[in-house]
């Protein structure tokens, strides 16, 4: 559903080419859904908004193609930037100071953890400008052990934000004010919402008589391994589905197999 | 007329300007000077240059402060001198990054692929 | 492809990566030690304010058997992060935002210590 609306303005130049074919399947397909749909409850396009969001964002690509790496409006048209993480004072910058763009508050900056990927770590943040009424929201990525630039520079709002992360996904940012925890407790060791931390958590805490105070030992019901299935039984994003039925074997290949 | 009459832009930390065109065109004109900086065929430099001109335009034709805040249509006047002010400290950084080159890395395969 | 892609960049030539702190080795050996030493000269002081039941010389083997448990470490980068960690504790232990049973939890007091041989995991009963 969401990659159908997807709009890649700009992205590598092999990468872009790909994704533009498949998007324009996807595109076809979903145009053919929606023609045939008249249910009441789907979500109905604005295609004006759609078309501002995504010539704003072609507007950054072109200022700064030195970090934009891709630009997107999702389905529910939400435009996101997707900038290599050496660009984050400079994109984040220009969004608050440029007369056109004005994204004065940050709203929320968070991260996302994807084990499998290269770099584990997206960085998101999510960007307001009163002035012209908008939002846009800024992605970038790291893994645990590369320091990513702190953004307090930028935006004050980021200070807490950025311990957030720090103290639930390990991502360290380099020029911080005051990086430390603000969630858990003095003597937590590890990151909680890090998709490798086990549901139970490695200790648990109770008081003591002997000893007259809190204690805190290893739990007994440590989960050894966490296992993500991510298959729904249902059907949660049909748009993104690989297609199944297409032929994935050359034709001489095929032959082989027959014989 | 106006200006002599308004005591306060509602704004908490923004005081009535005394003489906005004065120094609209003094910041405009440092912008533009900062942009020559940036090499000819830069975007920033073309689009920055081509809405400053605008502006410096309305300044230059309009000598009543309401109306001028009419034409430009980024609110009251003070906030269009503060919108200036912070071109200004852009267009500097902005000469600095250089974020006309090329893009610095390819994102790895499927960073940015969802759902995977 | 993705895996594909990503053996062929670890395979090949050395990745350049973005140091935290340290270029080398030597610099987050540097580190570690300045941390150590601050750790070392912290111990009694600790020991008096928090009103700990144990010998600054307790405290101070403690330290060292703490920065010992990674020695196996050799990656700068892996050894900046555990600085950092140990920075934010040792912030938190001389401004004495930690209370006595945070220090305590080093010594693991009250933890019966888990069976090793079979007998004992066979007294213990249920053990998976």
């Amino acid at each position: 559903m969401a990659a159908s609306l997807v709009r890649f303005v700009r992205g590598g130049l092999h990468r872009s080419f790909n994704f533009a074919n498949r998007n324009a399947v996807l595109m076809q397909a979903r145009m053919e859904t929606t023609t045939t749909e008249t249910r009441p409850t789907v979500r109905p396009k604005d295609a004006v908004t759609h078309n501002q969001l995504s010539a704003f964002g072609e507007y950054v690509a072109e200022m700064l193609p030195k970090y934009v790496q891709q630009v997107q409006v999702t389905c529910f048209n939400e435009l996101e930037v997707m900038i290599h993480p050496e660009g984050i004072i400079p994109v984040l910058t220009f969004l608050r100071d440029h007369t056109n763009a004005q994204f004065r508050n940050m709203t929320d900056l968070t991260a996302v953890d994807i084990p499998t990927r290269q770099n584990r770590f997206e960085i998101v943040y999510n960007l307001l400008s009163l002035r012209y009424n908008s939002r846009i929201r800024v992605k970038t990525y790291t893994d645990e052990l590369t320091p990513v630039d702190s953004s307090v520079s930028v935006h004050n709002a980021a200070n807490w934000y950025e311990r957030e992360v720090w103290d639930m996904y390990g991502v360290f940012f380099a020029n911080h004010p005051d990086l430390r925890r603000i969630l858990t407790d003095y003597g937590f060791e590890g990151h909680p919402f890090r998709k490798d931390f086990p549901l139970s958590g490695y200790v648990e805490v109770r008081y003591d008589d002997e000893v007259k105070r809190v204690v805190a030992e290893p739990v007994e019901l440590s989960q050894e391994f966490r296992k993500f299935d991510l298959n729904s039984p249902w059907e949660v994003f049909p748009a993104h589905r690989e297609p199944k039925d297409s032929p994935k074997l050359e034709a001489g290949d095929q032959k082989v197999e027959t014989k | 007329m106006a200006g002599l009459l308004k005591k306060t832009t509602g704004l908490v930390g923004l005081a009535v300007s005394q003489n906005p065109h004065e120094r609209l065109r003094v910041l405009y004109a440092k912008i533009l000077a900062s942009l020559q900086t940036i090499p000819q065929d830069a975007a920033y430099r073309k689009y920055t240059e081509q809405f400053i001109n605008e502006k410096i335009n309305h300044v230059n034709t309009e000598p009543d402060v309401e109306k001028l805040e009419m034409k430009i249509n980024c609110g009251q006047i003070e906030e269009v001198i503060s919108q200036a002010e912070q071109e200004l400290f852009l267009s500097r950084k902005m000469a600095e990054w250089k974020p006309w080159e090329p893009l610095i890395e390819e994102p790895p395969p499927n960073q940015w692929k969802w759902p995977i | 492809m993705a895996s594909t892609a990503a053996t062929r960049s670890a395979a090949g030539a050395v990745r350049v990566v973005k140091p935290i702190f340290s270029r080398d080795l030597d610099e987050a050996k540097l580190r570690v030690r300045q941390l150590y030493k601050a750790w070392y000269r912290e111990v009694p002081n600790t020991v008096t304010v928090y009103q700990l039941d144990i010998t600054a010389q307790q405290g101070r083997e403690k330290v060292r058997e703490m920065f010992f448990k990674n020695r196996h470490i050799t990656d700068p980068r892996v050894i900046d992060m555990l600085v950092i960690k140990g920075k934010m504790e040792f912030q938190e232990t001389i401004n004495v935002w930690k209370q006595k049973t945070h220090i305590m939890r080093y010594f693991h007091e009250t933890e019966t210590p888990r069976p090793t041989d079979f007998l004992s995991k066979f007294y213990t009963g249920h053990d998976p």
